[in-house]
């Protein structure tokens, strides 16, 4: 009986249980807000005396990452908030300088100073609420056991005998009515800067953004018309061939056979190993497509049997629980997969480690050798084959493979396709 | 007979340079590019060519353009075209020059070695032969109101086994019939099709590609 009386009671308790979690949530950012505002205010200190500049970029992505977490939670209570962000360069002036010539970073400030203040006073108060509520209306039930006058309500008034324990009964249910009247404008006031200064500048073009997801969505659609070529060619010119060489060394065999049996079974042995060759071939094809291991033993296992397989001893961590879209998978197989290639055949390592980690929303994986470096893109290295695949998926590769080592592979993927 | 071979796949051309060895073929030529292949024409003109169509340097239609250009060289030269699939416009291509001694097979025709060798005679001797394959793609794309639709089901198989390029011996034997039924299933599609009845095997297999060329899309 939704549509009856019950209806509208789970309505009225739903709206102040709703707010309660909001102002709980806000209070989880404001927290982390006033961390980073106050190691904010540590570097800059450092700054002025002039050791603080390389920490900069690193306590701006800190604002970064606590920023998007709000936008997050805004996201789940109401309109979505979008992170404005153009992705990190690679080198902490480089990054710096990006932040500031980023408008998102004033904003971005403002609101952290002010949620760290407001946002953590409303989220501490509402959060209270409830508490408050249950202490005061309680109380008349065990006052009797506590000395007398001792007791006093929790804004301090004292709680002694029957007017006590009807003001305190009394202020419970203010602050019930307080939750329930004012819960739901609070939870918004708590928001309101967070929609107001973390949503994308309204006067930000977005059209370099669009011009940006335009231009990897052609990227995708090349590099799968480039994969389709790929795997076309190799059929037809691998495996294809191969199976009528099959064919051909067959019938030369049959028609050998009446006046050579010798030659027929050259033939015969020739036409075998080429369906050999058919076979392997075709193994590589489907693993270029989708490698079986992925289906069978998910990403970690995967990598693990790629890390067991490497001629250079391989260290594999990986975190990623749950389930991404299989060409994510796929693609950082791959990536693991010529990365361990590359090390085996030329970077002289002792050591390599592979490491996957899953964050919300991206999938980062890290290979590091501890190999002579001076990995270059190009070069007859797959780095150029890595980074065609990645950003086709929108996703990030970073390289950092100074003389001498150690080589850095590092590449970002977008889970959310 | 002289024989050069273009196929750029080195296991295939030795499993073809095998085969024709074997057949009693003198193999002049086995080149794996293009030009390679037009060099060797030019320097010893063979009986007959055998091309394959992907070839470097896109390993598109590279067999298909130097088919052409060796035959604009030496228009006597016969040419059979091996081909991974069948693709109308490669064998449009190959044809629209003449259908004397010319070939668009696919390649695993080659494994069936009395056919394929009845094929590359036929070629070298300045008939036709096309893939039974193609033949039934250019059969698949008809009208409505095809006249194709008045053969009986033994004519549609002796008209497609004439597109393929074979004589009335070779038709005969291939159905198993006497040459004078085959004599009379061809009279009677000439008349279906309203095309001049001609008894010569390379004009008539130009007479029947030209008329799916012009009813057939």
């Amino acid at each position: 009986m939704p549509d009856g009386n019950d209806g509208a009671v789970v309505r009225a308790l739903r709206d102040p249980i709703d707010a309660l979690a909001r102002l709980v949530g806000g209070l989880g950012t404001a927290v982390l807000a006033l961390l980073t505002a106050l190691v904010l205010i540590v570097v800059g200190a450092l700054c002025l005396v002039g050791v603080g500049l390389p920490l900069l970029p690193w306590a701006l992505a800190a604002v970064r990452a606590v920023a998007d977490r709000e936008r997050q939670r805004l996201s789940r209570w109401g309109e979505e908030v979008i992170s404005p962000y153009d992705p990190w360069p690679g080198g902490w002036s480089a990054r710096l300088r990006a932040a500031a010539r980023d408008p998102a970073t004033p904003r971005d400030l403002r609101w952290l100073f002010v949620h760290a203040v407001f946002g953590f006073a409303l989220g501490l108060f509402g959060a209270l609420l409830p508490l408050l509520a249950i202490e005061d209306l309680t109380r008349p039930l065990y006052m009797w056991a506590l000395p007398p006058g001792t007791v006093t309500t929790s804004v301090g008034i004292p709680a002694g005998g029957w007017t006590g324990m009807v003001s305190s009964v009394s202020l419970g249910a203010g602050w019930v009515a307080i939750l329930v009247g004012l819960g739901p404008a609070m939870a918004r006031l708590q928001a309101r800067p967070g929609r107001r200064l973390l949503a994308p500048h309204p006067g930000l073009d977005l059209s370099a953004r669009v011009a940006e997801l335009t231009a990897t969505r052609a990227a995708a659609l090349d590099a799968h018309t480039a994969e389709l070529r790929r795997i076309e060619r190799s059929l037809h010119d691998g495996t294809q061939n191969r199976l009528v060489g099959v064919t051909v060394l067959l019938g030369a065999a049959r028609r050998a056979l009446k006046h050579d049996p010798a030659l027929a079974d050259g033939a015969l042995e020739q036409a075998q190993s080429a369906a050999e060759q058919a076979l392997a071939e075709l193994r590589a094809v489907v693993r270029g497509i989708l490698p079986p291991v992925l289906e069978q033993r998910g990403l970690g296992g995967a990598l693990a049997a790629l890390a067991a397989g490497c001629a250079v001893p391989c260290r594999v961590s990986a975190d990623v629980p749950g389930s991404r879209p299989a060409s994510v998978d796929a693609t950082a197989y791959f990536v693991v997969a010529e990365a361990l290639t590359n090390i085996s055949k030329h970077s002289h390592a002792r050591h390599a480690a592979v490491e996957v980690r899953q964050t919300r929303d991206r999938l980062c994986v890290r290979v590091e050798d501890d190999g002579r470096g001076g990995a270059e893109e190009g070069a007859g290295s797959g780095i150029v084959g890595i980074r065609r695949r990645v950003e086709a998926y929108d996703g990030h590769v970073t390289l950092s493979s100074p003389p001498g080592g150690p080589t850095v592979l590092e590449v970002e993927l977008p889970c959310v396709l | 007979m002289r024989v050069v071979i273009a196929e750029d796949d080195a296991l295939l051309r030795a499993g073809l340079e095998l085969l024709l060895r074997g057949e009693g073929f003198e193999v002049v030529a086995a080149v794996d590019t293009p030009d390679a292949f037009l060099a060797a024409v030019d320097e010893t003109p063979p009986d007959i060519a055998i091309v394959d169509v992907r070839m470097p340097p896109t390993h598109t239609d590279e067999g298909i353009k130097a088919a052409v250009a060796a035959r604009r060289r030496h228009p006597k030269l016969a040419v059979l075209v091996l081909s991974a699939y069948v693709e109308e416009s490669f064998a449009t291509d190959l044809l629209a020059e003449g259908t004397n001694g010319v070939g668009y097979l696919l390649k695993e025709r080659v494994g069936r070695v009395e056919r394929f060798l009845e094929a590359l005679h036929r070629v070298a001797e300045g008939g036709t032969a096309i893939d039974p394959e193609l033949v039934a793609q250019l059969f698949a794309h008809r009208r409505a109101d095809d006249p194709l639709d008045r053969l009986t089901p033994r004519e549609r198989d002796v008209l497609a086994l004439m597109a393929e390029g074979l004589g009335n011996v070779a038709i005969a034997q291939r159905l198993v019939v006497t040459e004078g039924a085959v004599h009379k299933h061809i009279r009677n599609i000439f008349a279906k099709l309203d095309l001049r009845p001609t008894e010569h095997t390379d004009r008539r297999v130009a007479a029947v590609l030209r008329y799916f060329e012009s009813t057939g899309r």
